[in-house]
């Protein structure tokens, strides 16, 4: 294996394929934790898993799996991975597994997951299609990472749980309630595809 | 030749099908059965950390500790639990349900002896709008009732200041109001639970 | 609250105060790259009603009656997600062999079904929850609809905005946050008139 095709890989899920700003994928599952950073940086984890080793798994089998049936088989390897992150929060880290409830589950159906392994993990061998699945999984995780900093902050005046813009900080609300999420992604991505990719592009 | 293409077509897909089931539920079915002890014992230590949590026991984060403070110090009675953490004051936990916006809310409410004053609110479980009804799972929320009694007045966030009076939250008027509605039916069942009058 | 009451309160909350999509996000990838159209919009918004009514339902009947007796409560996940996938392939035969016009408009569209959040969202919530039967259906038919008026209002907004000036970098995905995030916040307002 090429060193750049690996770096390649690697690489562009963080930038210029990112699944979040530029293709705006599997928001669903996500977004909806991401009024806490802790509750956000696990669940990406979780992504982070799925895709990666989902990806690897099915690139593993590509060769033998009848093409009339692939979805299902996807599905399951996805599914299967899932239920693992749902028994490990549950057993070893019980109040964030109460906390995030049917969201983990729903890791199944992010797009993002489906996505990689349709658009590459099925046509490319399995080291590289675990990085790649690692790669988008980190794309997705920062993004979402910075929505969740701005909307705890904003919203509670505090991050990861401690107090931090003190007392004369008055907490917009809105920020973590459901229409903060929105508007902090619009923004977000308003502002990458300004900057970022406009002097990419140069 | 017909035969194997019927064989690619219609058989190998089903057998590679319930391999890979099997396979899947193999290895989920080792997980959950190797967890399934810790996981018992997870909903045991919540449930203990809710009724002193809502008697007003400060908690230390060891786990073995909130075993230990739990046994020396709570008694357990038929539909209510009577705690004394140390040499303070006898206090009475009783576990109350009642329909929230989404499902049911499951509460520990605690009481001082005079079965009037709250000495604490934990909440067991809840399944309310993440980000809105969720919140009720913050600390100031359930901290605000504790040394109060009931009826409570729900107000807007932010505004309680009188001694029956809590904060209700933002964008989640129902569940605000179902919390209080539990609430108020908590402060006058106590006597009758715990006297059984 | 009277108890028989309750499922249609937990329906109307699904519609209006507590919308899948807009509260919860479930459906958001569909819902961006749909909402250019109205008609479509609607084609898939009826299809994701019926889909999510029924298989809600079907899921509480396969949990209630064979995982849970059976203690296999931690496979619902594959469980689901193959009784959803298996439903909306049969309704694709259907569609195909009876509306030719529905089948090509959709296209490529019922497969994300399968895979479209909200439907497997609503069935876990049914399932944390702990709704019976009937309430299960309502909260599948409630939510479904509300994913319908969600997805109909932001292809009717997104249809007028095509003449209008939108900065590069807000057009398409960008510009329908923004809408949605305003809708969030009117669909917040209903919360106050449903009492029951």
């Amino acid at each position: 294996m090429a060193k750049g095709i690996v770096k390649k890989t690697f690489l562009a899920p963080l930038g210029k394929d990112n699944p979040v700003f530029v293709q705006v994928l599997g928001i669903c599952s996500t977004l909806a934790v991401t009024n806490k950073l802790e509750n956000t940086l696990v669940m990406t984890l979780g992504v982070m898993f799925t895709t990666a080793l989902s990806s690897w798994t099915l690139s593993l089998m590509r060769s033998w799996i009848p093409s009339r049936i692939r979805m299902m088989v996807e599905t399951l390897v996805i599914a299967t991975y899932v239920i693992l992150v749902d028994i490990a929060l549950k057993a070893f880290y019980p109040e964030m597994w109460k906390q995030l409830g049917p969201y983990v589950g729903l890791i199944i159906t992010n797009c993002i997951v489906m996505g990689r392994i349709e658009a590459f993990a099925l046509q490319n061998k399995p080291g590289l299609s675990l990085i790649d699945g690692l790669a988008s999984g980190l794309g997705y995780a920062y993004v979402l990472m910075i929505i969740a900093f701005f909307r705890e902050l904003l919203g509670t005046g505090s991050l990861w749980g401690y107090p931090i813009l003190g007392s004369w900080w008055t907490n917009w609300s809105i920020m973590i309630m459901p229409p903060g999420g929105f508007f902090m992604l619009a923004i977000f991505i308003w502002v990458v595809r300004e900057v970022v990719l406009k002097e990419a592009k140069k | 030749m017909k035969q194997s293409g019927f064989y690619a077509k219609r058989i190998y897909p089903l057998v590679f099908m319930f391999l890979v089931t099997t396979v899947c539920i193999l290895i989920t079915s080792g997980i959950f059965l190797a967890t399934e002890d810790r996981v018992r014992e997870n909903e045991l230590l919540f449930l203990r950390t809710a009724v002193l949590s809502a008697a007003g026991a400060s908690l230390g984060t060891d786990t073995s500790q909130i075993a230990s403070l739990y046994l020396s110090s709570v008694t357990e009675n038929e539909g209510f639990y009577i705690v004394r953490v140390g040499s303070g004051p006898e206090r009475y936990v009783i576990p109350f349900k009642g329909a929230g916006l989404w499902g049911e809310i499951s509460l520990m409410v605690g009481f001082e002896a005079d079965l009037t004053t709250l000495s604490g609110v934990a909440i067991v479980s809840q399944n309310e709008t993440p980000g809105l009804g969720a919140r009720i799972e913050e600390p100031w929320f359930t901290a605000q009732f504790a040394g109060k009694k009931g009826p409570f007045r729900i107000v807007e966030e932010g505004t309680a200041d009188a001694s029956d009076e809590v904060d209700a939250i933002t964008g989640a008027t129902r569940t605000s109001e179902s919390f209080q509605n539990i609430m108020n039916r908590a402060a006058s069942e106590s006597r009758s639970i715990i006297r059984g009058l | 609250m009277n108890e028989a009451l309750f499922p249609v309160a937990v329906f109307f909350a699904a519609i209006f105060t507590n919308n899948i999509l807009l509260t919860n996000y479930l459906g958001m990838c569909s819902f961006l790259s749909v909402s250019k159209e109205l008609e479509t919009s609607a084609g898939l918004g009826i299809a994701v009603t019926f889909v999510m009514a029924i298989t809600t339902a079907l899921n509480w009947l396969v949990y209630r009656f064979i995982l849970v007796p059976f203690s296999l409560e931690y496979l619902r996940f594959i469980v689901f997600i193959i009784v959803i996938a298996a439903f909306v392939q049969l309704i694709e035969m259907i569609i195909e062999r009876y509306s030719e016009g529905l089948y090509f408009s959709l296209g490529i569209f019922l497969p994300l079904i399968t895979v479209n959040c909200a439907i497997l969202g609503a069935s876990l919530f049914m399932v944390i929850r702990e709704y019976d039967f009937i309430t299960t259906f309502f909260f599948g038919l409630g939510s479904g609809l509300g994913w319908l008026l969600a997805i109909l209002a932001m292809a009717g907004i997104r249809m007028r905005l095509k003449t209008a000036k939108i900065p590069k970098g807000l057009e398409g995905a960008g510009i329908s946050l923004v809408i949605a995030g305003f809708m969030a916040m009117a669909f917040m307002g209903f919360s106050g008139m449903i009492t029951i």
